[in-house]
C-alpha cells in the first residue's frame, strides 16, 4: 500500500508536468489545426533557460522561471511566424516542419549549453512531508500546486476575457470569426506563444526532478504528445486527465518493470489509442475510410 | 524503359568508384548505401503512400539485431540469420502497420515514434541483446571464399542489393501499386470509390517499410559487424527524415540522391556535429515552406513558374466519340433503394426514402439544399451506412458495403466538389479507374513482375482509348489541377467511365460549367446510357433535369415528395412550394454533415 | 451617408468561376435581395463582398470605405454585420458570449445585448447554454443576434431560411421587417424567393454566377423567368 501511495505520488507530479506539456500541445492544435512535433524542444529549450537564470544569474526561481517563459513564448511566436505560410494547407508538410524546428533548438541548444547537460539543485530546501510513512517531497507539492494553478489561470483566460473568448472562437469557426472583426493570424499567434510559456513552465518545474539535457524534449515531447491524445487531441480537460493518465502509467510501469518502463508504457499507449483513436474527451472520428 | 536509360552510365559510375577511394572512404560510401536503401523504405511508405511513419529507423534495428543476436546467441550461420531477420523485420512492421488502420497523420506518427522508443528501451536494456553496450563479433558473412571483412568487396554487395532494391522500388511506383499508393495518399475515400481496399494498402505500405528497413539492417551488421542502440535512435531517424525531405519524399531517385547526400555532408561536417544538426534542421524547414517536393520537385516547380510567366497553357478538350449502343439487357431493376433512413447524431438527413431505378434508365434526383441527395449517393455508393433500410443492386442485396466492393462490383460515382488525385496525372487518374484487380493481386511483384509489365502495358493501351474516347488526348499528361474547371469535370466522368460501371452515380456533373459544356455533358450522358448503363444524376440545373432525366425523383427534407416523369414533376403543388418558398426543410443534412466532415478533420 | 456599392465583382476558386461581373447597391434604410437556384453564385458574392473570398472587383465602398482593400476583420468597424450561410455560431462558447463577441471591436461595457434580448427573448432564456445545443431556429437567431451586437448600418444575411420550417421562416421575415423599418439597410441572400420578395423591396435574380434579372420585388413575384430558372419550365 505504502509503495502504491508512493508510486501514486510520484505519477501525478509527472502527469501535472505532462498535463502542461500536453495542454501546450492542445491550445496550439485547437487553434490553428497544427501539430507541434517541436513543443518537447521547447520544453527543454524551458528547462535550460530557467536553470541557467536560476544557477547562474542566482536569480529567485520564480523570476527564473518567467524569463525562461517569455524566451519560449518569443521562439513560440518565430515557429508561428515561419510555418504560417503552411496553416491549413498540407498537414503532413506542416508536421515535418515543427519537426525541423524540434531539431533546430537541440542543436542551438548543444551549441549554447554543450552537449552534457546538467543538474539542477531543488529551489525548495525543505525536507520531504512524512505522511503515515509515505514520503512527500515538498518540492512535488510545489510542482503540483504550480500546474494547477497554471491551469487555473489558463481556463480563466479562455473563459472570462475577451481574448480569450476570440481565441476560441477562432479555433471553432475561423470565417465567422473574422467577420466579427477578430485578426485570426494575430490570435494564432497568441495561442502558439501560450502553448510555448506552458512548454518553458513544464521544462523549468522538471529541472530540478530530471537531469537538464538536450535530448530532454524528445521523450518529454513524446510523452507529452502521448498525454495530449489519450485526453483526446484539443480538449483542454482532455490534456490535463491525459496528462495525469500518462504520469500514472509511466509511474507504474517503472515500479512494476523497471528499466522497461518506457517499452511497456509505449505498447499500453499504442493499445489504448488503437482502441479508441480519439482519446478520452477527443473528437469523435479520426479518419472515415 | 528507355527512360531507365541514363541509369547505365550512373551504374558503370558506380561499379568503377571503389578504384578511386581510400580505406576510410570506401567506408563511408558504403554507409551511404544502407542510408539510400531505408530512404527508399520510407520514401515509399511516407511520399508515396502518404503513412507518417517514424519508426522506420526502428525496423533498421530489428534487421540488424536479428542478424546480431542469431548469429552470436542462436549460432545461425550469417545467411540463415539475414533471411530469418528480414523475416523479423516484416513481421514487426506489420505490427507497427497496425494502428494505421484506425488512424492517420499526426496520430500515426506519435504512436510510431513511441514504438520506436519503446524499442530503443528494449534493447538498451535486453540481456539478450547486449544492452547499452550492444554485440560485437558478428561473423564476416561468408561469400564463396570472399573476403567481406573487406569495405571495397562488401561495397559491391551492397551496391548489387541496392540495385535490386531500387529497382523494386521503381517498379512498385511505376505500376499499378504505386498508384493506388499515391491515390490513397492524395485522397483515400476517393482511392477507395475507386475500387482500392484501403486497409490491405496501408499495410503493404508498412510491409515495404519492414522490408527495406531490415535490408539495410542486414547489411549494417554484416558491414559494421557490430550493433549498439545509438546507431538506431531519434537523432538518427530524424537524419532519415532530413534526407528523404531534401531529397524529394514522393520521388525514390530523389530520396536516394537525399540520403547519399546527407551522408557525406555528415561525414563532412563530422567535426561540427552541432553545427551539421542546425543546418539540417534549418534546411528541413526550408524546404518544407519553399520547396516541398524537395530537390526531386525543384525542376517541375522552376517549369511551372516559368510556365506561369509565359501565361498558362490553352489546352482543348476534344470532343467525345460516342459509345456504341448496346441496348440494356434485363428489364430489372438496376437500383433499389427500400426504405432507407440515415441520422446523423439525431438529424434525419433521410426519412425512408424508397427508389428504384429500372436498368437503362437516367434518374435524376433534385431538391433544395439540404434535402439529402448527397446523402442518399453516400448511402448507395457504401459511404455511409444507412440506419435502417436496404440498398440492392441488380437485385442483390448490398447494404453497408465498402465502397471498394461496390466499385467492383460496379458502382462509379463522381463528387460535387470533383475529387480528382491532384498530384497525379489525368493518365494516371484514369488508370485507376481501369485497374480491376484486387489488392492481392500484388503477389505478382516479387513473383512475376514481367507480368506486372505486361499489365501495366495493358492498362495504357485501353487507357488511351478512353482518353481519345473523351476528347482528353491534350491534356492527359497535365495535373488535373492545371485545367479548366469544365475538363476536369470531363475527366472525373471518363476516370468514373474507366471502371466499367452498370450503374453511374453523378453528383452535380454540371456545376460551374457553361451553357456548351452542358450540352456536351448532355450528350455524353445520354451515349453512356444508350451504351446500357443506368445514370443517376444530382442535378441543380433544372434546365439539363429537364432535357436529360427520364425519370426525377424529389427530395425535400429528406423525403420523398414527388417521383415521375420531369414534366409531371415540375408542377406538382408540393415541389413548387418546396422550391419557391414555404419548405418544410426541418432537416439539415447540410449542418449534419458538415458536422461530420468536422469531426474527420 | 453610407451606401454600400459593389461593382464588377467577380470570383474565382482556382479555376472555377462562382460569380462574374455583379455590381449593385444597397443604399441606407434600403432592403435589397439577391435570389436564385443552388450554385448561383450569391453566396460566393456575399462572401467576396465580405473580404471572405477570393475576389477581383472594381469598386467594393461602403461610404467613404474602400472595402476592396480593407481586411476581412475590419470590416465590421464600419458597422457592417454579417450572417452566414449555415448560421456558424460559435458551437462550444455559450448563448452570452457569442452575443459579445458579436461586440468584439467594440468595449464590452456598453453593447445591445439587452436590445437583441428584446428582439429575441428566447436568446434571453438561454444566455448560459451552448450555442451548439440550440435548435436550427434558435441558432439562426442567434446569428442574426450576434450580427446586430455591433450596432450595424447594413446586415448582409445569407440563407438565413435554409433548414427552418415555415413558421420560423416567417418569424425571421418578421424580425428583418422591423429591422429595416428601424432604418437597418439589409442585404438579403436567399433560395427562398418568397421569402425575399415578403422582406425586401428591390431584388436580384442570379443565374450561373450572373445577374439574370432585377426589378422591384413585386414585379418578380410573377415573372415567368424566376419560375424558370427554379423550376427549368
Amino acid at each position: 500500500m505504502q509503495v502504491f501511495l508512493q508510486t501514486l505520488i510520484g505519477g501525478v507530479t509527472f502527469g501535472a508536468v505532462y498535463a502542461l506539456v500536453a495542454m501546450g500541445f492542445s491550445i496550439v492544435y485547437r487553434t490553428m489545426g497544427l501539430v507541434n512535433f517541436a513543443h518537447g524542444s521547447v520544453v527543454m529549450i524551458g528547462a535550460y533557460a530557467a536553470s541557467t537564470f536560476y544557477m547562474a544569474s542566482k536569480l529567485p526561481f520564480a523570476v527564473a522561471v518567467l524569463v525562461a517563459i517569455t524566451v519560449t513564448a518569443l521562439i513560440g511566436l518565430v515557429i508561428e511566424r515561419f510555418l504560417r505560410p503552411l496553416e491549413n494547407k498540407d498537414f503532413t508538410l506542416m508536421l515535418i516542419g515543427t519537426i525541423g524546428f524540434g531539431a533546430v533548438l537541440e542543436a542551438g541548444a548543444v551549441l549554447v549549453w554543450g552537449a552534457t547537460g546538467h543538474a539542477v539543485p531543488s529551489p525548495v530546501a525543505t525536507g520531504p512531508i512524512d505522511l503515515a510513512g509515505v514520503r512527500i517531497p515538498t518540492y512535488s507539492l510545489l510542482v503540483i500546486a504550480v500546474a494547477a494553478a497554471a491551469t487555473g489561470l489558463l481556463a480563466l483566460f479562455l473563459q472570462r476575457t475577451k481574448r480569450g473568448a476570440a481565441m476560441q472562437a477562432v479555433a471553432m469557426d475561423h470565417q465567422a470569426a473574422t467577420a466579427v472583426g477578430i485578426h485570426v493570424g494575430r490570435s494564432n499567434a497568441m495561442a502558439f506563444a501560450i502553448g510555448a510559456g506552458l512548454a518553458a513552465l513544464a521544462g523549468s518545474l522538471i529541472g530540478p526532478m530530471l537531469y537538464v539535457n538536450p535530448t530532454m524534449g524528445g521523450t518529454l515531447g513524446i510523452k507529452g504528445f502521448a498525454a495530449a491524445m489519450l485526453g483526446g487531441f484539443g480538449s483542454m480537460p482532455g490534456a490535463i486527465v491525459g496528462g495525469l493518465a500518462f504520469g500514472l502509467l509511466d509511474s507504474f510501469a517503472a515500479g512494476n518493470f523497471q528499466e522497461y518502463s518506457e517499452l511497456v508504457t509505449f505498447l499500453v499507449f499504442a493499445v489504448i489509442v488503437m482502441i479508441r483513436p480519439t482519446g478520452i474527451f477527443g473528437e469523435t472520428t479520426v479518419n472515415r475510410a | 524503359m528507355k527512360r531507365l536509360l541514363w541509369l547505365v552510365p550512373l551504374a558503370v559510375a558506380a561499379w568503377l568508384l571503389p578504384y578511386g577511394l581510400g580505406g576510410y572512404a570506401i567506408h563511408v560510401a558504403d554507409v551511404a548505401i544502407i542510408f539510400a536503401i531505408l530512404a527508399i523504405g520510407l520514401g515509399l511508405t511516407m511520399g508515396v503512400a502518404g503513412q507518417i511513419n517514424l519508426a522506420q529507423v526502428a525496423f533498421f534495428g530489428v534487421g540488424a539485431y536479428a542478424v546480431a543476436i542469431l548469429t552470436t546467441k542462436a549460432g545461425f550461420g550469417f545467411w540463415t540469420a539475414a533471411a530469418l531477420a528480414l523475416l523479423v523485420a516484416v513481421v514487426f512492421g506489420m505490427l507497427v502497420g497496425i494502428p494505421a488502420l484506425r488512424m492517420q497523420s499526426h496520430y500515426l506518427g506519435i504512436v510510431t515514434l513511441g514504438l520506436a522508443l519503446a524499442f530503443t528501451n528494449w534493447v538498451t536494456n535486453a540481456h539478450i541483446a547486449g544492452r547499452a553496450e550492444g554485440i560485437s563479433d558478428i561473423p564476416v558473412p561468408p561469400m564463396f571464399g570472399i573476403d567481406l571483412s573487406s569495405g571495397y568487396l562488401f561495397y559491391y554487395v551492397e551496391l548489387v542489393v541496392f540495385a535490386i532494391a531500387l529497382a523494386f522500388a521503381l517498379l512498385v511506383t511505376r505500376s499499378p501499386l504505386g498508384r493506388r499508393l499515391r491515390a490513397m495518399r492524395d485522397d483515400d475515400l476517393a482511392a477507395g470509390s475507386l475500387g482500392a481496399e484501403i486497409p490491405l494498402l496501408r499495410m503493404t505500405a508498412f510491409v515495404l517499410s519492414g522490408l527495406y528497413g531490415g535490408l539495410a539492417g542486414i547489411l549494417y551488421a554484416g558491414l559494421i559487424r557490430f550493433v549498439a542502440p545509438e546507431s538506431f535512435n531519434i537523432a538518427n531517424m530524424f537524419l532519415l527524415l532530413a534526407m528523404v525531405i531534401i531529397g524529394g519524399r514522393s520521388s525514390i531517385i530523389g530520396c536516394v540522391v537525399g540520403a547519399v547526400a546527407l551522408s557525406l555532408v555528415r561525414e563532412a561536417l563530422l567535426d561540427a556535429s552541432g553545427y551539421a544538426q542546425l543546418g539540417y534542421g534549418l534546411v528541413v524547414v526550408l524546404v518544407v515552406v519553399f520547396a516541398p517536393q524537395g530537390l526531386a520537385g525543384l525542376p517541375g516547380q522552376i517549369r511551372s513558374l516559368l510556365r506561369r510567366r509565359a501565361g498558362g497553357s490553352r489546352a482543348q478538350l476534344g470532343p467525345f466519340r460516342p459509345y456504341g449502343a448496346a441496348p440494356a439487357s434485363s428489364r430489372e431493376a438496376a437500383l433499389e433503394v427500400r426504405e432507407v433512413t440515415k441520422r446523423f447524431k439525431g438529424l434525419v438527413a433521410l426519412d425512408r426514402v424508397s427508389l428504384t431505378v429500372p436498368t437503362g434508365e437516367i434518374r435524376g434526383i433534385v431538391g433544395p439544399n439540404g434535402s439529402g441527395k448527397t446523402t442518399l449517393f453516400n448511402v448507395i455508393s457504401g459511404f455511409y451506412d444507412p440506419t435502417q433500410g436496404s440498398v440492392a443492386l441488380g437485385g442483390r442485396d448490398v447494404t453497408g458495403m465498402a465502397p471498394y466492393r461496390l466499385s467492383l462490383r460496379g458502382v462509379a460515382r463522381t463528387f460535387q466538389n470533383l475529387r480528382l488525385f491532384e498530384d497525379l496525372s489525368v493518365r494516371e487518374n484514369i488508370l485507376l479507374g481501369l485497374d480491376r484487380t484486387r489488392t492481392s493481386w500484388i503477389w505478382r511483384y516479387p513473383g512475376l513482375p514481367w507480368k506486372v509489365l505486361d499489365y501495366e502495358r495493358s492498362l495504357h493501351r485501353r487507357g488511351e482509348e478512353l482518353i481519345e474516347r473523351f476528347g482528353l488526348t491534350d491534356v492527359a499528361g497535365a495535373g488535373p489541377r492545371s485545367l479548366p474547371y469544365g475538363v476536369q469535370r470531363r475527366i472525373e466522368l471518363a476516370r468514373a467511365m474507366a471502371m466499367s460501371p452498370t450503374l453511374l452515380l453523378l453528383d452535380e456533373p454540371a456545376a460551374g460549367l457553361n451553357g456548351e459544356e452542358v450540352r456536351q455533358l448532355a450528350e455524353i450522358v445520354r451515349s453512356i446510357r444508350d451504351s446500357g448503363v443506368t445514370v443517376i444524376v444530382i442535378e441543380h440545373n433544372m434546365g439539363l433535369v429537364m432535357s436529360l432525366c427520364d425519370q426525377v425523383t424529389v427530395l425535400s427534407s429528406g423525403k420523398v415528395i414527388a417521383d415521375g416523369r420531369p414534366a409531371e414533376v415540375a408542377v406538382h403543388p408540393d415541389v413548387v412550394a418546396a422550391y419557391l418558398g414555404d419548405s418544410m426543410s426541418a432537416p439539415t443534412e447540410a449542418t449534419a454533415e458538415a458536422a461530420a466532415e468536422e469531426a474527420t478533420r | 451617408m453610407t451606401t454600400l456599392t459593389v461593382e464588377g465583382l467577380s470570383v474565382h476558386y482556382g479555376g472555377v468561376r462562382a460569380a462574374h461581373d455583379v455590381s449593385f447597391t444597397v443604399e441606407p434604410g434600403q432592403s435589397l435581395g439577391i435570389i436564385g437556384a443552388n450554385g448561383a453564385g450569391k453566396t460566393s458574392t456575399l462572401k467576396a463582398v465580405m473580404g471572405l473570398a477570393p475576389r477581383q472587383a472594381t469598386t467594393i465602398r461602403f461610404g467613404e470605405h474602400d472595402l476592396l482593400r480593407a481586411p476581412a476583420h475590419t470590416l465590421v468597424r464600419h458597422g457592417i454585420g454579417y450572417v452566414p450561410e449555415g448560421r456558424h455560431v460559435f458551437p462550444g462558447l455559450t448563448v452570452e458570449k457569442n452575443l459579445l463577441l458579436g461586440a468584439y471591436t467594440s468595449s464590452w461595457k456598453r453593447t445591445p445585448i439587452d436590445e437583441v434580448y428584446e428582439l429575441f427573448p428566447v436568446l434571453g432564456e438561454m444566455g448560459g447554454r451552448l450555442a451548439g445545443a440550440l435548435s436550427g431556429g434558435q441558432q439562426q437567431m442567434l446569428a442574426v443576434g450576434r450580427a446586430l451586437m455591433c450596432r450595424p448600418k447594413v446586415m448582409l444575411l445569407d440563407e438565413p431560411s435554409m433548414g427552418l420550417s415555415p413558421k420560423l421562416v416567417g418569424d425571421i421575415a418578421g424580425v428583418l421587417k422591423k429591422l429595416n423599418a428601424d432604418g437597418l439597410a439589409i442585404l438579403l441572400v436567399e433560395q427562398n424567393a418568397k421569402l425575399t420578395f415578403d422582406v425586401t423591396s428591390t431584388c436580384l435574380v442570379m443565374e450561373n454566377g450572373e445577374i439574370a434579372a432585377s426589378g422591384t420585388s413585386a414585379e418578380l413575384r410573377d415573372d415567368p423567368q424566376v419560375r424558370r430558372i427554379y423550376l427549368g419550365l
